[in-house]
């Protein structure tokens, strides 16, 4: 029986908890086990409890996890002495306790318009990509853009994706890898860009000369 | 008069419905407490089942059409299992066409495999996680209807009630935002139901913590029928972990994974024994009754506990890595154990509710313009879901009711007012009240005790005894006091779980015969009598229970 302490940075303050118990568990079991101990309720996302689903995202030793995936003894034995922190994502409107809002996120991809308006056809080649674009937790990554350059047909909206991925990727990246670091399903982020960047820049470029 | 529609659930079903009505040109309010991404659909890793027929197998329609009968001991709908048999294929060539990255054959063919129950190669799969890759491609199309203004989302908002007229017609919902509070109605020519099943009865089990079971429970408290609620299919692959039971896909025994426990030290492999000609690919019901037996009645559970081994290491690891990633990963992550070098400790858990909202082949409820779809619903199962069953009917579903709604005609809403939004403000201000009390017994404590009694008696095999007993101990928890720690919806949710917990129990009380799903150790055989779907509904805030044809339509 080990004991720790754990720390809840929310909004409201600092709070910190004792927990007694097996360690080999992940945060989200630890979040539910303090909350049946003291008989509280701190707010946070989860729903698959076992890394599928992506809900229960938050920052964990300073770092942004799954907490699901991340195991107690893993961050409060070996990292920090009995001691683990716990807050809500940085870069998102908190609702509640840990609990944040990513509809700002969903609306940017949605406003991204990657999709096909014909039917996909297969590309046998290109299928191990799509699959793991696809795992995507938030389905942010473009993974018809492959598609799209390939079947779109319609100019006026192959303009506009040209220019927004020249906003958002081509021109933004400074390639600092953070991301692949912190990616829950281990989606090789760069891999996947450098494949858009050759399937869609000079594809459209090629399509919008013609 | 374009149509409008409200869809409460965002998973696959809900997901199917929405899209495919905006592309018949009706307005969708799509409701849910998350994004799409966080749904249970996404869990879903085993596969799809379709007559393709492209392995040279002679496959057929008809064949899954009797798979699923047969699985489901003959009480689904037949004529709604004609339905989703028929359209499975067409439904894959959708899923394609929309981009689904299905695992492909060498011929460019969706490749299929084979699963439980079924002896020909059905079973349409992506990788690992079919259920997340279809949910990306229907998501993705979603978004584009999102931006075309034909679909609303709302997140995070739950579902309170029904807007019912005087006719008992469905006008309406009302709704809760989980964050604000605030509580409001919605207006629709149609809704539908997609809210997945009732996991939350039995506490944690292999499936989402969305799928509480909520909706259903307030849904009967207003009238709507519920059907086959004895019927829970215990999955006969789970594992424990400190997290909760967590699932290993049936593809582990598709792709040639094996059961066997020990006996006088040596390989025991009883499925095979016991059932040669399909071994542990036999139903899910039967595959978990035969553990059940090995652990229980011959006393062989591995080191005397309630687990056999489920065995991987003699397949290929490259197999085991790719095309069952996501139970390395498990494995791994919950366990620290390496499935390609050790055998996985295995034992059936709660995975899915064939029963559920009473719905006919067209997913009509009993209430006139209101459907349900997914797992919510209850009629293509049966008495047992065939694997890869479920997200076909999950997106069969969402089909057959858009193709309804177009064809359906609908008056004019009148701008009545209804009594019901100003019951939900009232329940919500006495539950503030409520909360100043002191000595209330937390909803914690109450959600494990329902958990409890449902896991001791709606076990693998019932009896009556423990069946009432169960059901005196839910009447018990019904005068408790509750704290639910500033949480709304943690404290309707409690009454909600008991309805629902209770029209289980009594569901099962009522079918004395053993069929599928539903053993009874005081009715072990399978009566004819029981051809039946059960039909539970409050009658003057009693539960009544009768059965019915399984073919029987809605009157509307």
């Amino acid at each position: 029986m080990e004991s720790i302490t754990v720390i809840i940075k929310t909004s409201k303050g600092m709070k910190e908890y004792t927990y007694e118990g097996n360690l080999n568990i992940p945060v989200t079991t630890l979040l539910e086990r303090i909350n049946v101990k003291h008989d509280i309720k701190i707010h946070y996302s989860s729903s698959c409890l076992q890394g599928l689903c992506g809900s229960c995202s938050m920052i964990i030793n300073g770092l942004p996890k799954l907490a699901c995936k991340t195991f107690v003894n893993e961050e409060a034995t070996t990292k920090k002495m009995h001691k683990i922190t716990i807050e809500p994502l940085s870069k998102f409107h908190v609702v509640k306790d840990l609990v944040v809002d990513r509809t700002s996120m969903f609306e940017n991809i949605k406003n991204s318009r990657q999709w096909l308006e014909e039917e996909s056809r297969i590309n046998q080649d290109n299928l191990e990509f799509e699959y793991e674009a696809s795992q995507c937790y938030g389905a942010i990554l473009p993974v018809t853009s492959s598609k799209i350059s390939k079947q779109e047909s319609n100019m006026d909206k192959l303009k506009f994706l040209k220019e927004n991925y020249s906003n958002h990727f081509y021109n933004d990246c400074v390639k600092s890898l953070a991301c692949e670091n912190i990616c829950p399903m281990n989606i090789q982020t760069q891999r996947a860009i450098s494949i858009m960047n050759r399937h869609s820049i000079w594809k459209f470029h090629k399509l919008l000369k013609k | 008069m374009v149509k409008e529609i409200i869809v409460i659930g965002a998973g696959l079903a809900g997901l199917t419905c929405s899209v495919k009505s905006a592309s018949k040109n009706m307005h969708v309010k799509l409701f849910s407490p998350a994004h799409s991404e966080r749904s249970q659909s996404v869990m879903a890793m085993g596969g799809i089942n379709a007559a393709l027929n492209t392995k040279g197998e002679d496959d057929s329609v008809n064949e899954h059409y009797t798979d699923t009968i047969n699985a489901g001991q003959h009480i689904n709908n037949h004529n709604a299992v004609e339905k989703l048999t028929n359209d499975a294929p067409e439904i894959i060539d959708w899923l394609s066409k929309l981009g689904t990255s299905f695992t492909r054959d060498d011929d460019g063919n969706v490749d299929v495999r084979y699963f439980g129950g079924q002896k020909k190669m059905r079973t349409a799969y992506a990788g690992a996680r079919t259920g997340k890759q279809i949910l990306t491609a229907i998501n993705t199309e979603c978004r584009k209807w999102e931006y075309k203004d034909k679909i609303k989302r709302y997140v995070g908002w739950r579902f309170l009630s029904l807007i019912l007229d005087d006719d008992k017609v469905c006008r309406g919902v009302v709704m809760i935002n989980e964050n604000t509070e605030e509580i409001r109605d919605f207006y629709a020519d149609f809704v539908v139901i997609a809210s997945g099943g009732m996991n939350k009865v039995f506490g944690k089990i292999s499936g989402s913590l969305h799928n509480d079971g909520f909706v259903s429970g307030k849904l009967l408290h207003q009238g709507i029928e519920l059907a086959n609620m004895e019927m829970i299919q215990y999955h006969p692959t789970t594992i424990e972990t400190p997290v909760k039971r967590m699932l290993i896909t049936e593809a582990a025994r598709g792709e040639g994974g094996k059961l066997y426990t020990l006996r006088n030290g040596e390989k025991w492999y009883f499925m095979e024994e016991w059932y040669p000609e399909q071994g542990a690919l036999m139903p899910r019901d039967v595959v978990s009754r035969s553990i059940y037996r090995v652990c229980h009645e011959d006393d062989m559970g591995i080191d005397g506990e309630n687990k056999v081994y489920l065995d991987l290491t003699h397949l290929d690891e490259k197999t085991v890595k790719t095309k069952l990633d996501e139970v390395y990963d498990v494995c791994m992550n919950y366990l620290n154990l390496d499935p390609t070098r050790e055998p996985i400790p295995v034992y059936p858990g709660v995975h899915y509710f064939m029963g559920g909202i009473r719905t006919d082949d067209a997913h009509k409820t009993n209430i006139r313009n209101l459907f349900a779809i997914g797992e919510c619903s209850s009629q293509y199962h049966g008495a047992n879901r065939l694997g890869g069953n479920s997200l076909l009917g999950a997106i069969h579903g969402g089909w057959v009711v858009a193709d309804q709604l177009e064809e359906i005609s609908c008056e004019n809403n009148s701008s009545e007012e209804y009594e019901i939004l100003n019951y939900e403000y009232e329940a919500y201000e006495n539950w503030k009240e409520l909360q100043k009390e002191a000595n209330n017994i937390s909803s914690y404590e109450i959600e494990e005790e329902i958990a409890n009694i449902m896991n001791r008696t709606m076990g693998i095999y019932r009896t009556e005894s423990e069946l009432k007993e169960g059901l005196n101990k839910l009447d018990s928890l019904e005068t408790i006091h509750v704290n639910s720690h500033g949480c709304y919806y943690d404290y309707i949710l409690l009454k909600s779980l008991t309805d629902i917990a209770k029209a289980m129990l009594s569901s099962a009380l009522a079918r004395k015969e053993s069929r599928g799903a539903h053993q009874r150790l005081d009715y072990p055989e399978t009566n004819e009598e029981y051809l039946k779907t059960t039909v539970i509904s409050f009658d003057n805030d009693e539960l009544k229970i009768t059965f019915n044809d399984t073919e029987e339509r809605m009157s509307w």
